[in-house]
Formats: C-alpha cells, sequence, structure tokens
C-alpha cells in the first residue's frame, strides 16, 4: 500500500481527504438515517444495530394519519405547482418582453417574500387568514406555500423567457404567425426546460413545507412534514428514519428524473436577476 | 404611442395576478407586523418594542447570539463555497464529474429530515461517537449547541451558495484565464484581478441570500439549538405562542427585516444596474 500513496501527489492526497471530509458532512445524516430505518436494536457504543428488521416499516405504514398525509402532501403539492404556474407564467413573460412602468419594483418587490423572517410573516399571515376566514382551509395552506415558491417561479421563468431569442419569434411572425402562435410553437418550447426546473423546485418546496402548514392547517391539515414533527417528538428514532426515508423518496425520484433539466445555470436564475 | 400605452397596460395586467398574490401574503402581513410593532400594549404606539429589543437581557443576548451564528456561518459557507466551486470550474476528473452530479442534492432534501439526521448522527451516543470511539476520539457537545446549528447552517447552504458561484465561474471564458496564464500571471494574481471581480455580483447574491436564510432560520436551530440563547426565529416563536406578546414578536421580525434589508440594498443596486431591465 505504501508505493502507492507515495506515488500519488501530495496535492492528490490533500483532496482526497478533502473530498472524503466532504463526502461524510453531507451524506453522513441521510446515511445515518437509512441505518436506523432497518434497525430494531442498536444499542451504544455498537457501531451497526445489533439486530436488524423491517419492524419500524410495517408499524409506520400501518399508522392511519401517515398514509394520509402522504396523499394530503402531493395533492397540496399539485395544486400548489399548478396555481403558481398559472399565475407567476405570465408575468415572467411579462418581465422578460413587455415594456410596462415600474416594471424593476414589481420585479424586485418578489425578493420580499425572502427578506422578511417567516416565522415574523407567518404570524401576521395567521392575523389576515382569521379575519377571512383563510385558517384551517385547504385554500390558506396552499397560500402560504405559495410564499415561499413565488420568487423563483417568477424570476427562474423570466430568464427562461429572455434567453430566448428575439430573432426566432421575430421570424416566425415575418412569416405570418400570430402572436399567440408564435408564443405557443416557438418561445413556449424554448422557454420548457426553465419553466419546467422551477415547477419541479416548486412542488418540493411544497412537499417540504412545515412551519406555515402548522400555523395555518392545524388541526385538519397534517401533511408529511407536520407528521414527522411528531414522529420525532413521540416515537423511537427508528420510527422517524423510516418516515424520513418515505419523505425523502419523492424528491430523489423526481430529481432523478429531471437530472438533466436541473442545472446551476437555470437553478440560479431564480435567485438573481441577470 | 398607443402601441406603447397598450403594450403599459398588458404588461401591467399580466403581471398584477402574482403581484395581488404577493400583495396579500407578503406586502399587507409585512405593513401589518410593522403597525403591530409599534404599538405598546395599552393602546398606544410608540418605539418601547424597539427599546426593549436592546435593554432587555434575554432578547438583547439573542439578537447577539444570531448575528455572531449568521455572521459566521456565511463566512464558512462563502469560505468552502467558493472554494468548492473553483476547484470544480478549474479541475477535471471522475471524481470532479462525480461531485459536480451529486453536490446539489442537499438542496433538496426536506429541512426536517436533514435536521433529523444531523442530530442522530452528531448526538451524544450518536453515529460519529460511536465510529469514533475505537479511535479514541471523543466529541464535544454538538447538538443542542450553537456549533449544532452552525453545522446546520452549513448542511443547507453549502450547496446553495455553491450552486450559485459555480455558475457564475461558468460564465467566465476560459479565454481570459488562460490568456492571463500566457503573460506569465500568477494563480493568487489571475484570481483577484480577473475571476472574483467577474464573479463578485453573484457572490453578493449568495452573501444576500445565504445571510436572509440563516437569520430567519427556524426548523434547524428549533431542533438543535440551545435553550439559550436562542436564534432570533425560535425566540420570536415563543415570545409569540409562549409568553403571547404579539407586539414584541412583531418587534423583532421587523428588526430582523431591517438587517435583511440591509443587505437588500446592495443586491437590489447591483441587480439594478443591469441594462437588459432598461429595454
Amino acid at each position: 500500500m505504501g508505493w502507492y500513496f507515495r506515488a500519488l501527489s501530495k496535492r492528490r492526497i490533500i483532496e482526497f481527504v478533502l473530498l472524503t471530509v466532504f463526502a461524510v458532512f453531507f451524506a453522513g445524516p441521510l446515511l445515518n438515517l437509512a441505518v436506523l430505518a432497518f434497525s430494531d436494536q442498536w444499542r451504544y457504543p455498537d457501531m451497526l444495530p445489533q439486530h436488524w428488521s423491517l419492524r419500524w416499516w410495517s408499524f409506520v405504514l400501518g399508522q392511519d394519519d401517515i398514509a394520509k398525509s402522504i396523499g394530503l402532501s402531493f395533492l397540496i403539492a399539485t395544486i400548489v405547482t399548478a396555481l403558481s404556474i398559472v399565475l407567476c407564467i405570465p408575468a415572467a413573460y411579462a418581465f422578460a418582453r413587455i415594456r410596462f412602468p415600474l416594471k424593476k419594483v414589481f420585479l424586485f418587490s418578489f425578493l420580499l417574500t425572502h427578506a422578511f423572517p417567516k416565522m415574523g410573516l407567518y404570524v401576521s399571515i395567521a392575523v389576515l387568514f382569521y379575519q377571512v376566514g383563510l385558517m384551517n382551509t385547504l385554500l390558506g395552506v396552499v397560500l402560504i406555500h405559495m410564499i415561499n415558491v413565488l420568487m423563483f417561479m417568477t424570476w427562474i421563468p423570466t430568464a427562461a423567457f429572455r434567453n430566448v431569442q428575439a430573432a426566432q419569434e421575430e421570424s416566425a411572425r415575418d412569416v405570418g404567425a400570430s402572436p399567440f402562435r408564435v408564443f405557443r410553437s416557438i418561445t413556449l418550447p424554448l422557454a420548457m426546460p426553465g419553466i419546467l426546473v422551477a415547477s419541479v423546485f416548486t412542488f418540493l418546496n411544497s412537499l417540504d413545507e412545515a412551519q406555515g402548514t402548522f400555523l395555518v392547517g392545524i388541526p385538519d391539515f397534517k401533511t408529511m412534514p407536520i407528521v414527522m414533527y411528531s414522529i420525532i417528538s413521540d416515537f423511537p428514532s427508528s420510527a422517524g428514519a423510516v418516515f424520513s426515508i418515505i419523505l425523502t423518496a419523492p424528491t430523489l425520484i423526481l430529481l432523478l428524473a429531471a437530472q438533466r433539466l436541473v442545472s446551476a445555470e437555470v437553478l440560479s436564475s431564480g435567485f438573481q436577476v441577470k | 404611442m398607443r402601441k406603447e400605452v397598450k403594450q403599459a397596460i398588458v404588461g401591467l395586467i399580466m403581471v398584477s395576478p402574482a403581484f395581488l398574490l404577493l400583495l396579500f401574503t407578503v406586502v399587507i402581513p409585512i405593513i401589518q407586523s410593522f403597525v403591530t410593532s409599534l404599538g405598546n400594549g395599552s393602546g398606544g404606539y410608540d418605539l418601547s418594542r424597539y427599546q426593549n429589543l436592546f435593554t432587555d437581557k434575554g432578547l438583547r443576548s439573542n439578537i447577539l447570539f444570531t448575528i455572531k451564528v449568521t455572521l459566521l456561518s456565511c463566512v464558512l459557507v462563502l469560505l468552502v463555497s467558493y472554494s468548492l466551486a473553483l476547484y470544480m470550474r478549474f479541475s477535471s476528473g471522475k471524481l470532479v464529474e462525480l461531485i459536480r452530479k451529486s453536490y446539489m442534492i442537499p438542496l433538496f432534501i426536506p429541512g426536517v429530515i436533514a435536521t433529523y439526521g444531523l442530530m442522530n448522527l452528531l448526538g451524544n451516543n450518536g453515529w460519529l461517537a460511536r465510529l469514533l470511539l475505537p479511535v479514541g476520539i471523543t466529541l464535544p457537545r454538538i447538538i443542542f449547541d450553537e456549533k449544532g446549528i452552525i453545522i446546520a447552517n452549513l448542511w443547507f447552504n453549502i450547496p446553495f451558495a455553491t450552486m450559485l458561484l459555480s455558475s457564475a465561474l461558468a460564465s467566465i471564458p476560459a479565454s481570459v484565464i488562460e490568456s492571463a496564464r500566457d503573460i506569465g500571471a500568477s494563480k493568487l494574481r489571475i484570481f483577484f484581478r480577473f475571476i472574483f471581480p467577474l464573479s463578485y455580483k453573484t457572490f453578493l447574491v449568495a452573501v444576500t441570500f445565504v445571510f436572509m436564510g440563516v437569520i430567519g432560520s427556524f426548523t434547524a436551530p428549533f431542533l438543535l439549538g440551545a435553550n439559550s440563547p436562542q436564534m432570533l426565529g425560535v425566540s420570536m416563536q415563543q415570545v409569540f405562542s409562549v409568553f403571547q406578546e404579539r407586539e414584541q414578536a412583531a418587534a423583532m421580525a421587523v428588526f430582523s427585516f431591517l438587517l435583511c434589508s440591509f443587505l437588500g440594498f446592495f443586491y437590489i443596486r447591483s441587480m439594478a444596474k443591469e441594462d437588459q431591465l432598461n429595454d
């Protein structure tokens, strides 16, 4: 073994050590949950569980409110994504293509969703929702989820529309296509990757939202992260680990499916105006 | 002229649904918070709630603690992210390819899950403690301590900042760096003369979002932090729901908003210069 390491340059070794630390740092917590989920008994100080079992899987899957929470979470995430697309895509197109007054003010106002602490925002929203009767309603929860995604759901598609060459649209217009036709068959398909990434991000963000749902949706809207909070406090860590995997699985599946689209370039356009 | 007016109207109509939602769920609640924070509890309006932030011993230590953790997290996150982004930009090989493919995954992992994983991994008698036992290393207290909060902040924000910075670095043309190398510029010189100035704007974006994310964070400090001092997000929740002091909680929210707006100002100023918006 010794000769092998000596043959490597010092730089390579440092690189390797640093990257290992990195991998352990980021993968460690998730790996730990994966091991925990299949353990039956794991006493200190053993490095691995003494007994493995699927006991906690059948326990978690057998709980009534857990199956319900999964369905509810997906329903909410679907509504949130669809509604955000309907509301934000026209705005994104306008920001990218149309001249109108106060454009910059409108564009940057979306930054407010990230600048005010969420806790403070939710508390005020709860007061407002009480007055208009949105507490403990599906619409109330959906609106709370949309706050988090408004900014990048507008900014990512804005960048995507901007990246469509105006020349391509113009040449379609020149051969007599109507503005709507140009949008449908030139602009929209070319901007689609950006819109899809924003939608995937929105969907996952909604699945993940806990604080706002907790404040506005209690007691009827127990989404997956809400159930997770109570599992953490009420059950042994293996049950929490099992549920963590169930909660993370859709994320990983969606990411894998959208792998080709999700790039640093597209995602980062959701946080800056280029 | 008439065409321009028509366009302006169409533009405003297209923006209005998203903006109305923003108005209803964000702008109005912020204004409402501000008005609430000025209430002194006995019907009048003054700045006493803001005075409390600096005179009340508990609140003051929470604020100082929050600022300390936020600044420390920002520095660490940006240091690591910048190095990682540079490494990914200027190295090649299978390993780098693997990192490029996987470094963004934590961005999409639910916050509760990652925090829960960190708790189990780093806690007393956690997995890391068990793995290090044979080597004879005992870990200091990490969970229920500020170290835990900072580690969680690193976990959530390094992938995010790296994502932003590597997109900025990718847009620096290789020819710029190669020609600098050709005339014999040292690595450090290339970094300070070309790479940093060309990615400075995105650097500011990363600082702004990491700062805003950490200062308002709740889940991680709630599950991982000590009872005192607390991060503002946790303290705010407690002041609101345990002590039932709405005005004080609102003042805390507005105060942290002011801290964010300071950075937000530089962010918007740098973004607004972009000429694309002016056309």
